[in-house]
């Protein structure tokens, strides 16, 4: 319909998360009409971040070395570990300070419908995981929607007969919501008020 | 509650609307096609986030516009309230509640209540259980917002659940089945709240509905209408369970708040099979008064009642006892032509009056 190169772009613009075709067209029409400064400090950045930000060994949140900040710190706890689903989670709950110890990132929640089952998530790395750090206690702190309880409810059946404190921040966060929405104040009482699943 | 003022732009056929509305009985005359439907579809948008036809945001927004603009001015017990929302087939719609954007249709829920009768409510007694389940649950939404969540909750873990089936491909593995079990749960603790919500709504509403079908039958017929949950009496887990193979390999839910049914009998006799074309009117009828008539009791505040072309397919014993049975609410009613005699109107609004026709604006504001 359009010029193969302007169509190339909403192509790919349109495989990005939340994007349909007419977001995808639109976005493309307008980075066009962008002067070729602007473009290039978008493409530079993305190739930057590329270049330099990569997954954190052992807890899968952004890190630029083999370990993230929180894992490089060895003030915190390794005996408590905070299951999030997604690096962008890990940023709230540390605006809380209110925990010390250690994240899982896991990738995503359980979603049959974008085909996102427990394999596509690192749940094997985190029993891996409970093991080699000496974990006693996991908090779940997925999101406060449907797949982000389905997951909690998946991992506090998988964890349970392992014998690890298994709770859940639960209280006063909006449901249907994301944990990056939720204020700094309601998710620190959150954590504060967290519900025992399982073991321990 | 009253709707004082409606503006529209770019919804459906209209381009501009700007009407004030008279607090009691409104009659809006105009030819078919014309677009009559069309405004008291834009009025119950605002009262439930969707079109009462069931129409896509697609099918909303006139013909080479962008976005369409819907606006209403409403008058809850001396309280305004401003309620606006921009509907757009590309993005997201833009809701505003007294100038204050709201990102969940729950928050504009619960502002304004809408009573919507239309000649196809026939299909509430003579149709599939989906006509049924809509209805209740429509209904449940209106008693409270927070059922809208229950209802949307019920309908995204199914399609987790159907999805997970589908891509098994009939085989239960372990990791199937761990997974299966968390949905499961997620299914057994929304639909037996959504089920419960049901059952005490119907309760609710069997004295109300006998009352009202009292009237418009003269005395001579009983409706009664329960729920139906072929998962009842075993409760919804142990269903889920025994039916788990079957599931699998139909990869899809088979038991659940998805299949029940509300069952409406006439003086003891099934009222889809056994009553006459006229007395499913009356009862489909009768329903809707009696949901009217709880929504008022429960929330205080009497919804406005929105009558598109009923009159047509009433006698004047139905019209009568129809009009009689709404005395505390604002009514817009439309119609094609002359009018039964039964109904008295505070207004009349003749859209070919207004110079108004198909794909033209309405009102005084419009200069058409
Ligand atoms: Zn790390």
């Amino acid at each position: 319909m359009y010029a193969d190169a302007v169509q190339a772009v909403i192509d790919e613009l349109g495989r990005l998360p939340g994007i349909g075709p007419k977001s995808a067209q639109r976005l493309a029409f307008h980075l066009m009409k962008l002067p070729s400064e602007d473009t290039a400090r978008l493409t530079a950045a993305i190739d930057e971040m590329k270049a330099r930000v990569r997954f954190c060994d052992r807890c899968f949140n952004v890190a630029e070395a083999e370990l993230c900040p929180v894992c490089a710190d060895d003030r915190r706890d390794a005996s408590v570990l905070c299951v999030v689903e997604e690096p962008r989670d890990v940023v709230a709950v540390e605006r809380t300070g209110e925990f010390g110890g250690r994240y899982h990132v896991l990738g995503g929640a359980i979603s049959p419908i974008e085909g996102i089952g427990p394999d596509q998530l690192r749940v094997r790395e985190l029993l891996a995981r409970l093991d080699d750090e000496g974990v006693a206690e996991v908090i779940l702190a997925t999101n406060p929607n449907i797949e982000g309880e389905a997951t909690a409810m998946y991992l506090a059946r998988l964890l349970d007969p392992l014998g690890i404190e298994v709770t859940k921040i639960a209280s006063g966060l909006p449901v249907g919501g994301d944990l990056e929405y939720a204020d700094e104040l309601t998710l620190g009482r959150a954590l504060e008020g967290r519900r025992k699943l399982a073991g321990g | 509650m009253t709707i004082t003022r409606l503006w529209l732009t770019d919804y459906r056929n209209h381009r501009e609307v700007d009407l004030a509305l008279d607090p009691g009985v409104t009659l809006l005359l105009g030819p078919n096609g014309w677009g009559k439907t069309n405004l008291l579809e834009a009025v119950a948008w605002l009262s439930r986030g969707s079109s009462f036809r069931g129409a896509p945001t697609e099918a909303l927004v006139r013909q080479g516009a962008e976005r369409a603009v819907v606006r209403a001015e409403v008058d809850d017990g001396g309280r305004p309230i401003l309620l606006e929302a921009e509907l757009s087939p590309t993005g997201r719609n833009r809701i505003q509640v007294n100038r204050q954007r709201v990102t969940r249709l729950r928050d504009l829920l619960g502002h304004f209540r809408t009573t919507v009768f239309a000649p196809d409510d026939l299909a509430l007694v003579k149709g599939s259980p989906g006509e049924r389940r809509t209805w209740i649950d429509d209904l449940l939404v209106d008693l409270h917002p927070r059922n809208h969540g229950l209802r949307a909750e019920v309908e995204r873990v199914l399609r987790q659940r159907n999805a997970l089936l589908k891509q098994a491909r009939g085989r239960l593995t372990d990791d199937v089945a761990a997974t299966l079990d968390v949905w499961d749960a997620k299914l057994v603790e929304a639909g037996e709240a959504l089920a419960a919500a049901r059952t005490e709504a119907l309760a609710a509403l069997e004295p109300l509905a006998a009352a009202v079908s009292d009237r418009l039958t003269d005395g001579r017929s009983t409706l009664t209408a329960t729920l139906v949950a072929e998962w009842a009496t075993e409760g919804l887990a142990a269903a889920l369970h025994r039916v788990r193979d079957d599931d699998l390999r139909r990869g899809m839910t088979t038991v659940g708040p998805q299949r029940d049914d509300v069952r409406l009998t006439l003086d003891g006799l099934p009222a889809r099979t056994h009553a006459s074309q006229g007395e499913q009117r009356s009862s489909a009828l009768a329903l809707r008064l009696a949901g009217h008539r709880l929504v008022a009791e429960r929330t205080g505040s009497t919804p406005v009642v929105l009558l598109d072309d009923v009159f047509s397919e009433l006698d004047r014993e139905r019209t009568r006892a129809l009009v009689s049975l709404v005395p505390d609410a604002q009514v817009v009613v439309t119609a094609a032509s002359v009018l039964p005699d039964e109904v008295r109107f505070d207004a009349v609004m003749d859209l070919a009056g207004l110079g108004a026709g198909p794909g033209t604006g309405v009102g005084a504001g419009a200069g058409t």
